[in-house]
């Protein structure tokens, strides 16, 4: 395949994603993990590095580490090793970050995601690894100091290191995006990046078709994907321009500035990191047996690709809807839910798509329970309330919420939005209309025969769209027709 | 093997430590001593790799996933040297060049490109 | 001991403070903090817990002094050293809760080499301490704060933690009993850290019996520390009356040429002792326990700088700050003036050994070799019970004599540190005399097997001419 080039350049980017885990208790110790209390309350001998404390690591955590491993096809490994990753910040308590090296808990792993300029393509997961997290270092709370707060220090993380595969800024953030989707999907991260619980690292380097690597560089403190894409173009850019200047890219670190769109160079890295990894000796070695590997494999949910391609061969759904319902697990569960209440599959993606969304984007929960939705779809079909109408039904249902006790059919008949099929009825409004529009009658009869549109919709307007469409044309036909 | 002072001052540095002038080639000395001593497993010779030993126990054993740390006598604003609105300082200079190093999330307006602070001593 | 606990313990804890008081005018500097209301306190908690147990606690009223380096709610917990100066822990040691569940009185802190870093316990930042036997001699180290307060009678027991001997030499050189467990069968929670994949807290008594009535009260898994074993609680064991059908081997790479005269004649007695006693003594090999020391001065440095990275002026400790005024001078002047010359040095080794392009040369070697040294022991367990060699290579030496050349204090340690860096058990327990000062011999025993190793020292302990000159 032809190398993806910008401006004669091709763009090679790797990302280091850490997710939150989403656990009750910390990685280490039985502190809290919850977001926004009180600084430096939720800490203990462990998370605050007192002398004596020592860690046992968090069960749950390690279950979706591992879960999230195997959504995303990598090798959990029987036996894993926790490291000290050693080196010294204010919120690293104990000098050291308990993380894992040489044997982390899964490698070799691969993501499939619709490149928005290649389609389909393959990115290797190099590994996934578990670790702590520091504490949070405030620079602007207090001046002349930096203020640290701990309470986040020990909550698990998971580590997942991408490949050099993707080709574009634009690619990345549709690979972040594939990521966040299936590891919502197997429930092992809220992944939100407004809290931190998902935090991106990306390394970019530009080379000619056909050269070898080109030196990396790394850009941190993005905090949302667009900003990640941004970043990543604004990397791009200083590389080509400083390479076609006939300069040398530095393997440097860099910070995104969000308002200017800009990345800026930290400073000259004065040496390397040094962090002396070794096996943390007051932890034996992770052992997970085969069977325990495989109840977490069989316990995965259905997972995004997965669910489309289901979405699309049991329902006959076309692949925009499927991708719009798999974006999240409860979307496509109220969808599936609706239809298997009885309602048509595509009639039920519309209403999804549509209205329900609405509702859900706005509140996280869908206002109207799958069998009511179901129930007003199935009016819809039968012609009992018009669709139109049945709009205006969902507003009521919406409006009393899941709790509502009213059904849809009860709903439009208290809003007297029941379609009226009785001929003596219909004939009354053709009768009222074509009283009032005698020029046009005269037309029609003339021959032009398009006003029949204009006809039914007089009659729908005057019936306050009670009328069936189907039902006033024929009458209307006998009435023009029949002279009088 | 032989540890000269860059040497010394390099493995100071990654350890935090400051060591006085008048301390360095004495510390170079006593190195060297200890080094030289311990390079005799150099002359071992070594089977195959083998996993690393353990003295305790194989595997490591969980803990449920449940909030209950163990509670603390004395609370961080008694133990700290620095500590205000529930919080430990450190002085700030230097601070951000070091988190950058650290990988940890600093605020983006809290780096200028020029400030010289940002030079570790 | 017994006898003891007839008395009130609230008049237990007034005459330990009377002995202290002495001890401590007699210039021992063994104990670095108590106070008589704590101990009080404590002998309060421990009556009310005695009165409400059904049965009777199994160290009732016992004094049990705790090394510098086991925390305690009501105590500063310095580890000799500067930089914990005035620290007080928020949350009290496994063992100092298990002791105080079995009616002990633990509230004595004693002084030690800083961070355990020593053999000698002249490298306290709160002064040496001196050998109750003699005071121009070293007690042994790191221990030997809670090994002078047990052989001068101040209290009946006390803890003390190993990483390389740290009990068993200090015993060894104040003549009373020292046992190391198994790695892994008491709880390092509350313990601060050293070398972690070497650390145990090992208990001290005049007799074999105190040490191990405290072990079993101590020992037992912990759901706080990851590396304690889940295994059935250790029961003291009473000692045997013979050894009959106990084979014992003499390894001799622990009977060097240039071993010392005294300690060698004391040795080939208690040997006497153990073949009288029935035992069948035979010849061993334990190739590489030559390599232990340079080994265990590989590792525990590389973990102990590690460990030691937690003491940064942030979060507890005194704090200093250097000319610059920034984080990292922050930093550099709180460890630099905090720690003391031995442990700089061994922060700095175990820092360069770890370093990038170095690890592999020394400390994943020095892994390999700890595994040889450990399976040298599990072969000569197949053909043997026990172990038995010197404690020490010499008796205790003169304060000051080894404090130039740090290898030559690391030597002191060459018989002890290979069953540390195994994890095996090992106990030292007096066995003669050499110019009035005390020699040690060292029981080692297979993984988990306390029971027949202190059962032996039980026998040997009867029959051996402890204080009595060997020639």
């Amino acid at each position: 395949m032809e190398p993806m080039l910008h401006k004669g350049w091709e763009t090679v980017i790797g990302l280091e994603v850490h997710v939150q885990l989403q656990t009750r208790s910390k990685m280490f110790c039985g502190c809290s993990t919850s977001f926004g209390d009180p600084p430096n309350t939720n800490v203990c001998p462990v998370c605050l590095g007192l002398p004596g404390a020592l860690p046992v690591p968090n069960a749950e955590a390690i279950r979706l580490a591992a879960r999230g491993a195997l959504a995303l096809g990598l090798t959990v490994h029987p036996t894993s090793v926790f490291a000290r990753k050693n080196y010294f910040y204010p919120d690293l308590p104990k000098g050291y970050q308990i993380s894992q090296f040489d044997q982390p808990l899964a490698t070799d792993g691969r993501v499939v995601f619709e490149s928005p300029e290649r389609g389909r393509v393959e990115v290797t997961i190099q590994r996934l690894h578990v670790e702590e997290d520091a504490g949070k270092s405030l620079h602007d709370r207090i001046p002349g100091k930096t203020a640290v707060d701990l309470n986040r220090a020990g909550v698990p993380l998971a580590e997942i290191v991408s490949g050099p595969d993707l080709r574009s800024p634009a690619e990345a953030r549709a690979y972040l995006t594939t990521l966040r989707q299936i590891l919502l999907y197997a429930g092992v991260s809220d992944c939100s990046m407004e809290q931190g619980s998902l935090r991106v690292d990306a390394n970019l380097s530009v080379r000619r078709p056909g050269a070898p690597l080109g030196t990396k560089t790394e850009v941190k403190n993005m905090n949302s994907f667009a900003n990640v894409e941004r970043a990543l173009e604004a990397e791009r850019e200083r590389q080509i321009a400083l390479l076609e200047a006939g300069e040398r890219v530095q393997q440097v670190t860099l910070l995104f500035h969000a308002p200017s769109g800009a990345v800026r160079p930290q400073r000259s890295k004065e040496e390397s990191h040094d962090y002396r990894y070794f096996p943390d000796p007051d932890l034996p070695p992770l052992v997970l047996d085969a069977a325990w590997i495989a109840a977490r494999e069989a316990e995965l949910p259905e997972l995004p690709e997965a669910k489309r391609e289901r979405l699309m061969s049991a329902y006959g759904l076309p692949a925009y809807d499927a991708r719009v319902l798999a974006d999240e697990p409860p979307v496509a569960a109220y969808f599936e839910a609706i239809v298997a209440a009885g309602a048509e599959p595509k009639a039920a993606a519309n209403w999804v798509m549509g209205d329900a969304m609405t509702a859900y984007n706005e509140t996280g929960r869908f206002a109207v329970t799958p069998a009511r939705l179901a129930e007003l779809i199935v009016l819809v079909r039968d012609g009992v309330v018009s669709h139109q109408a049945a709009k205006r039904v969902y507003g009521e249902l919406a409006a009393a919420g899941q709790g509502g006790a009213e059904p849809p059919l009860a709903v439009a008949e208290r809003l007297g939005l029941v379609q009226v099929k009785d001929e003596g009825a219909l004939a009354g409004w053709v009768d009222e209309v074509l009283a009032a529009h005698p020029a046009e009658v005269a037309r029609f009869r003339g021959g032009e025969t398009k006003l029949m549109g204009f006809f039914v919709g007089q009659v729908m307007k005057r019936s306050q769209g009670k009328a069936d469409p189907k039902g006033v044309q024929p009458v209307l036909v006998a009435k023009l027709n029949g002279g009088s | 093997m032989s540890i000269g002072r860059d040497e010394v001052l390099r493995v100071a540095k990654l350890a935090e430590l400051a060591v006085a002038e008048p301390e360095v080639d004495r510390l170079v000395e006593q190195m060297n001593r200890i080094v030289d001593y311990v390079a005799q497993l150099d002359r071992v010779p070594l089977g195959a790799d083998a996993p690393p030993f353990l003295a305790g126990p194989g595997t490591v054993t969980l803990r449920e996933d449940v909030v209950r740390p163990v509670p603390l006598a004395r609370g961080p604003a008694e133990m700290a040297p620095e500590f205000a609105e529930g919080l430990f300082l450190v002085p700030r200079r230097g601070g951000a060049a070091m988190a950058a190093e650290a990988g940890s999330e600093v605020p983006e307006d809290d780096v200028p490109m020029d400030d010289p602070s940002e030079e570790a001593p | 001991m017994s006898g003891e606990t007839v008395a009130p313990f609230t008049e237990l804890a007034r005459e330990t403070g009377r002995r202290l008081r002495g001890a401590d005018e007699a210039g021992l500097n063994a104990a670095l903090h108590w106070s008589q209301p704590v101990l009080d306190a404590e002998a309060a908690r421990a009556e009310a817990l005695a009165a409400a147990s059904a049965a009777p606690l199994p160290l009732a009223g016992l004094a049990v002094a705790l090394k510098d380096n086991i925390v305690s709610v009501e105590e500063p917990t310095t580890c000799g050293s500067r930089i914990l100066e005035g620290y007080v822990s928020p949350y009290d040691a496994t063992v100092v809760a298990r002791l105080r569940a079995a009616g002990a009185l633990a509230a004595v802190k004693a002084n030690m080499d800083e961070f355990a870093m020593g053999s000698s316990t002249e490298h306290s930042a709160y002064g040496r301490v001196r050998n109750p036997l003699d005071p121009d001699r070293v007690p042994g180290g790191s221990s030997g704060g809670s090994a002078a307060l047990v052989a001068a009678g101040v209290v009946p027991a006390a803890l003390g933690s190993e990483t390389g001997g740290s009990v068993r030499q200090p015993a060894s050189f104040c003549g009373i009993v020292g046992v190391k467990p198994s790695y892994g069968r008491v709880s390092r929670w509350g313990l601060v850290a050293f070398g972690s994949s070497l650390d145990c807290i090992s208990p001290f008594g005049r007799t074999v019996e105190d040490a191990a009535r405290v072990l079993a009260a101590i020992s037992g898994h912990d759901p706080l520390d990851s590396t304690t074993v889940d295994l059935p609680p250790l029961q003291a064991p009473a000692p045997l009356a013979d050894l009959r059908g106990v084979r014992i081997g003499l390894p001799r790479e622990y009977l060097p040429a240039d071993l010392d005269a005294g300690v060698r004649a004391a040795f080939e007695r208690a040997v006497g002792c153990l073949r009288a006693l029935g035992a069948e003594i035979v010849d061993v090999s334990l190739p590489h326990s030559p390599l232990a020391v340079p080994t265990y001065y590989i590792i525990a440095p590389a973990e102990a700088a590690a460990n030691l990275a937690r003491f940064d002026g942030v979060r507890y400790g005194p704090r200093r700050i250097g000319p610059e005024g920034d984080v990292r001078s922050l930093y550099r002047a709180t460890r630099g003036e905090g720690f003391g010359p031995e442990v700089r040095r061994r922060i700095l080794v175990g820092t360069y050994v770890l370093s990038a392009g170095y690890y592999d040369a020394y400390y994943k070697k020095a892994q390999r070799v700890r595994a040889m040294i450990a399976e040298d022991f599990r072969r000569a367990f197949e053909r043997v019970d026990l172990l038995f060699t010197p404690t020490t290579p010499t008796t205790a030496f003169r304060a000051g004599e080894k404090t130039e050349d740090p290898v030559s204090m690391y030597l002191a340690d060459i018989f002890v540190s290979p069953a540390s860096l195994a994890g095996l058990p090992a106990m030292s327990q007096p066995i003669g005399r050499s110019e009035g000062l005390p020699v040690g011999g060292q029981l080692i025993a297979p993984m988990y097997q306390e029971a027949r190793m202190l059962a032996a020292a039980g026998a040997l302990e009867r029959v051996v001419p402890a204080t009595e000159e060997a020639r």
